[in-house]
């Protein structure tokens, strides 16, 4: 999972270039070609994908819509490369963060956070992240929660935080344990909930967790 | 244990001579960067300075809490980057530390980060970042117990002074928050959760940056007076309480001190003394010559492979400073013909840095050739006639002359007889103080026998006013001063610059007042002159005014995107 907030460089200068190397755009060419943004999507050119600028975010979006599953993997993961906000890529992404097909409900889950912060895409994989009937699909979920919601607002977070702070509750204990550790590595702290701890234990901590809540809230 | 300072990855114009220090003060102090002092002590790892692609840390000698310098640092967005002073001190992981530093922003809706942190580095998680403010619309944010607190709103242009008494073991900290000019704290908050709400998180670090990735951020704003120890005094630090303030008279006396009947060269205080500004710098980044550019003001020998698609004044650059180098060092060794060749060589690389031409300037004092000291000052005159480095360099120069008394002869003899307005008005702005290049080249065709005694009488006039300072006799000084001003009006020429000397020399003489009177005479017609308007600050200050001190100090900070 990549470390949130604060980045430092000489820790983790792979990331910094990783992440800017993606940011923002240079000069847009006014048309691009399909069969173009195709060859570089199937390389992995993200360099060149950077170079032609957002407006290659439609066409890609339109290029996922026609391509099989193996192709589609390949763009899912080149959107969550690129890190650019775009209603068309989450337009498309999001009709298959249900699918059964591995490989490809991974990348999406991955990449929705990293192309959208709109409410649904929180709610979409927090619903994942308690019910999906494969417990990997859960676990990846909560990854992309933990980590990649990286466009969220100090508000938006609250969707997220109360999510989270719901899913501790779950009769699952997997799902518990993936919660808090998804809302260990956004806050830095557990307040010492044990997802495995008796039932008493545990809604007492659950309560901390939701003082903290609205005392967050608060504070906005 | 105590640290001293070394840069260890700088590009702050720094690591050169005179850029940052920090000392170790006592034993308790970790840390102290005061970005003023002209020594530099070595030791383990203790700062890093990131100011890649656009963004900047560099010294601001116009914006200060204290001293003549803080740091500046200014991000820009979508530039794929970020800049960062982060500063590092030996691992802390239980007890108490205390933590005390200054800042001012700019740009208050402009988001920066000043977070401590641990081996965990900048990160919410045990070990990771422990006190954290950040700034969000407008408001000065702490994050504790994993999330943002609204504080208060920030102003534009004041400097607060931050202090932290961080408790280790209890992961948690007080926080004190000063504004200045006002005796009552802005925050007084007690017993904080750390940012992540972990006792026993430990401490190493400390960052001041921008935003934290998104590269949304235009901020500019200043740190100053950083310390970090384990002694509880450095959060009781006074904050520009008399004493600590260096006004323009500090700077005076400091190198009056240093400075001997041998003029020594000029300190370095910023990357424009050589010329380099923000595009400068961009293009040395982009041309692989940066790190070339900070060997070479280290004085080291610099090998440059130069890209073929790099412009000659960039290429130009590196090699100008690695002659003043050489020059800087033929002057300490009393070279000074050496030296002359070295800067001159120099500036005729680079004829936009300031630095090289005044270190020629006294170099030829050094060979005691006075009339190309006195040309070359005309010509360099305008470009530093505000800097603060210029008063003591002119003292200098006129305490390595001889018979200064040719100052009280001018002022004794007759007026002299120019028939032609064009004469009149070319002596009239040499002497108010307009002398530039191009006055001079003018005085030249006008005066082709004698343009150079009128320019030495000015230069002489000046120098004999400095020198009289410089020997502490500042009523000697007032009353020259007085006396220019009235022979000027007389002659009908605007004297605004001899009030200014007047109020410096009331200013050494403890009469506030009276300064102030002559300062206001004084800033008539220059209102836009930023070294009369510190002064006006300094006196405001010495007389308790807080809020005259800050007018006169905010009028300089137009200077801020040309600095």
């Amino acid at each position: 999972m990549c470390i949130p907030f604060w980045i430092s460089r000489s820790r983790s200068a792979s990331l910094v270039l990783l992440a800017w190397s993606l940011v923002l755009k240079l000069d847009a060419s006014p048309a691009i070609d399909l069969s173009t943004v195709q060859t570089m999507v199937g390389a992995g050119k993200i360099a060149e994908l950077k170079a032609l600028g957002k407006e290659v975010l439609p066409v890609m979006a339109r290029l996922y819509e026609a391509s099989d599953l193996t192709q589609r993997t390949r763009i899912a993961q080149t959107f969550y490369a690129l890190g650019w906000k775009s209603a068309e890529a989450k337009r498309v992404l999001i009709k298959d963060v249900h699918t059964p097909d591995q490989q490809l409900r991974l990348e999406v889950q991955w990449a929705l956070g990293r192309v959208s912060n709109d409410d649904d895409v929180v709610t979409v994989l927090l619903n994942n992240m308690q019910h999906d009937a494969n417990p990997l699909f859960r676990d990846k979920a909560a990854c992309a929660l933990a980590s990649d919601q990286i466009h969220l607002t100090e508000q938006q977070k609250v969707r997220l935080f109360a999510g989270l702070i719901q899913a501790l509750g779950d009769s699952k204990p997997d799902v518990r344990r993936i919660a808090m550790l998804a809302l260990q590595i956004q806050t830095g702290q557990t307040k010492g909930f044990n997802p495995d701890a008796p039932l008493i234990e545990r809604d007492a901590k659950i309560r901390e967790w939701k003082q903290w809540l609205e005392q967050y809230k608060s504070n906005l | 244990m105590a640290r001293t300072i070394q840069i260890q990855l700088i590009t702050l114009l720094c690591c050169l001579v005179t850029v940052a220090s920090a000392q170790s003060v006592s034993s308790n102090i970790l840390v102290s960067y005061s970005f003023d002092d002209t020594q530099l002590a070595t030791g383990p790892d203790t700062f890093a300075v990131f100011a890649r692609s656009r963004g900047t840390v560099r010294l601001s000698g116009t914006n200060k809490l204290s001293g003549y310098r803080s740091v500046e640092i200014r991000d820009v967005a979508g530039d794929r980057d970020f800049p960062e002073l982060q500063g590092y001190f030996a691992p802390r992981s239980k007890g108490k530390l205390f933590l005390h530093f200054g800042f001012m922003t700019a740009t208050p809706y402009e988001e920066f980060n000043i977070a401590l942190a641990g081996p965990q580095w900048f990160s919410l998680r045990k070990d990771g970042i422990g006190f954290w403010l950040k700034t969000r619309e407008g408001h000065l944010c702490q994050v504790s117990d994993s999330m943002p607190k609204k504080l208060f709103l920030l102003e534009p242009f004041v400097w607060y002074a931050v202090n932290t008494t961080y408790d280790i073991d209890q992961g948690s900290y007080d926080l004190v928050i000063h504004k200045e000019g006002l005796e009552q704290p802005v925050v007084s908050l007690a017993n904080q959760a750390n940012s992540a709400n972990q006792p026993g998180s430990a401490v190493d670090k400390f960052s001041f940056i921008g935003d934290t990735g998104e590269d949304k951020s235009n901020v500019t704003y200043y740190v100053d007076d950083v310390m970090v120890g384990v002694d509880e005094s450095i959060v009781h630090l006074p904050f520009v309480a008399p004493g600590r303030k260096k006004l323009f008279i500090d700077y005076w006396s400091e190198a009056q001190r240093n400075r001997h009947m041998q003029p020594g060269p000029i300190e370095v205080i910023g990357l424009t003394d050589f010329g380099i500004r923000q595009k400068e710098m961009e293009a040395l980044k982009a041309a692989g010559l940066w790190e070339q550019l900070l060997q070479a003001i280290n004085g080291q020998s610099v090998a440059l492979d130069v890209r073929q698609e790099t412009s000659v004044e960039i290429q130009r650059l590196p090699q100008a400073v690695a002659l003043w180098n050489e020059g800087v060092k033929a002057l300490r060794e009393r070279k000074a013909a050496d030296a002359l060749r070295r800067f001159d060589e120099a500036a005729a690389l680079v004829p936009s840095a300031k630095i090289y031409a005044m270190n020629a300037v006294l170099s030829l004092v050094a060979l005691q050739q006075w009339d190309a000291v006195d040309e070359r000052v005309s010509r360099i005159y305008a470009d530093w006639q505000d800097d603060v480095r210029f008063v003591p360099a002119m003292a200098a120069i006129g305490l390595a002359r001889q018979h200064l008394d040719e100052a009280e002869q001018w002022l004794q003899g007759p007026a002299e007889q120019i028939p032609d307005q064009l004469g009149q008005d070319l002596l009239r702005r040499l002497r108010s103080g307009a002398v530039t290049p191009d006055l001079v080249q003018q005085l030249k065709v006008r005066f082709p026998d004698n343009w150079d005694d009128y320019i030495k009488d000015v230069l002489v006039a000046e120098q004999y006013f400095l020198v009289l300072l410089w020997k502490n006799q500042a009523a000697a000084a007032e009353r020259f001063a007085q006396r220019m001003a009235d022979r000027y009006e007389a002659l009908g020429i605007p004297n605004s610059r001899w009030y200014e000397r007047m109020g410096d020399a009331a200013f050494f003489l403890g009469n506030f007042t009276m300064a102030l009177q002559q300062y206001e005479k004084g800033v008539k017609g220059n209102e836009q002159s930023a070294g009369i308007l510190v002064k006006l600050s300094d006196v405001y200050f010495r007389l308790g005014d807080l809020e005259k001190e800050r007018l006169y100090r905010e009028k300089i900070y137009g200077t801020i995107g040309t600095e």
